[in-house]
């Protein structure tokens, strides 16, 4: 019994060893970046579930809240969807402190979305801008692109604050 | 007469595929074969062989007369030449000018398509549509380039959008490009289908020398590698 635990053991090792070796050269070759970089670069972006940490990106006061609740959607928020969150990272003088539970919309998200004209678009972050229960911005402006997805979304609002529509 | 009538019939038949002729052809002829027949029958299976090797035109030394009036139809019916050669010159007479009432009569054939080449065709049409009202340049990969969309929900003017192809999808009419840069500090990715007639413009300003197919490393590098003015 010893010996067949040792050999599947070792199968196992084997085939980790292998799995290692198949997948990058890049494991062993890139040392600057992160080492798991090439294997997981690309992975699939999903929705924004509960426990997602989020980028604030207008001037609330907040800078980082965890998604607890996506509040359309069965498996999770997509972009320019509401969510419910907590705020778990705020600037010490601001409209909202840490602790908070706010609505947030999503602004940025890595999933690609599509278009109904055959386009996609992705982000590189997944960010969001804190709103009040109606859809009103709290905040007064918002930072970085924000796609045109939202005027179809009823959040006409943020796109008039955005600097940039995407 | 009946013998006429027997040749008619199995030429009558030509437009149908050589490879079932033969194979009807040649069950005729292993019934007739075990039999003693007049010498008809076994003209008939002389004519018929070659039908079964490959249709090509031979031109025989004794029926140079069949040949010369025959080579009008060969393009047409290279095989029931092929027949009229080797039949003796009396019958062979006969036969051809009935031949040659049936053949002109048919239309000639046109090219089929294959089941395996109708969605390539579709996709080559609604390209060549889409040429019509845009021309599309050729994109590869590292090429940076200027795209103008128009939006129908963002009806006022046109949005611009530029940055680096980092991967091409060729699928026939969806053929689609996905095109990176870095807009106020977060990098955005957007994937377009070349042939879409949403797209009003695409212009290749420059272009980068890439060893890659798909640069999805620059997802990893630093930003200033994505940024374009």
């Amino acid at each position: 019994m010893a010996a067949t635990f040792a050999s599947r053991c070792s199968r196992v090792g084997r085939s980790l060893f292998g799995g290692l070796s198949n997948n990058s050269p890049g494991l062993f070759t890139t040392s600057h970046e992160m080492t798991c970089n090439s294997y997981f670069s690309q992975q699939q972006r999903t929705f924004i579930q509960m426990r997602t940490v989020l980028k604030v990106v207008d001037n609330s006061g907040a800078k980082k809240v965890m998604c607890i609740r996506a509040l359309a959607g069965k498996k999770g928020a997509r972009l320019g969807d509401m969510i419910q969150a907590s705020v778990k990272e705020a600037h010490p003088n601001g409209k909202v402190k840490k602790g908070a539970v706010v609505f947030a919309v999503v602004v940025r998200a890595a999933m690609p979305k599509g278009r109904c004209d055959g386009s996609e678009v992705k982000f590189d972050d997944n960010a969001v801008v804190l709103v009040d229960k109606q859809g009103q911005p709290i905040g007064t402006r918002v930072f970085g692109p924000v796609p045109h997805e939202l005027r179809q979304k009823k959040h006409v609002k943020i796109l008039t604050l955005a600097g940039h529509i995407a | 007469m009946a013998s006429q009538v027997l040749l008619q019939a199995l030429f009558s038949p030509i437009q149908c595929p050589p490879s079932k002729l033969c194979f009807t052809s040649s069950c005729t002829a292993s019934t007739f074969g075990s039999r003693n027949l007049p010498l008809i029958s076994t003209s008939i299976s002389r004519r018929c062989s070659p039908l079964i090797a490959k249709p090509s035109f031979v031109v025989r030394a004794d029926s140079n007369s069949d040949a010369v009036s025959a080579s009008d139809n060969v393009d047409e019916n290279p095989e029931a030449s092929d027949n009229v050669d080797e039949v003796p010159e009396t019958e062979g007479e006969q036969i051809l000018d009935s031949a040659s009432e049936v053949e002109e009569s048919k239309p000639p054939r046109q090219t089929r398509v294959k089941l395996g080449d109708v969605m390539g065709i579709l996709h080559k049409r609604a390209i060549a549509a889409s040429d019509e009202v845009r021309t599309t340049p050729d994109l590869r990969t590292g090429d940076i380039v200027e795209i103008r969309l128009e939006v129908p929900e963002n009806k006022r003017r046109l949005s611009i959008y530029k940055g680096i192809v980092i991967s091409r999808q060729n699928a026939g009419i969806h053929t689609t490009i996905r095109v990176r840069r870095i807009i106020a500090g977060t990098g955005v990715e957007i994937v377009f289908p070349i042939y879409s007639p949403n797209i009003k413009e695409i212009k290749v300003v420059k272009h980068r020398k890439v060893r890659q197919a798909r640069l999805y490393y620059l997802k990893d590098k630093l930003p200033r590698f994505s940024t374009f003015k």
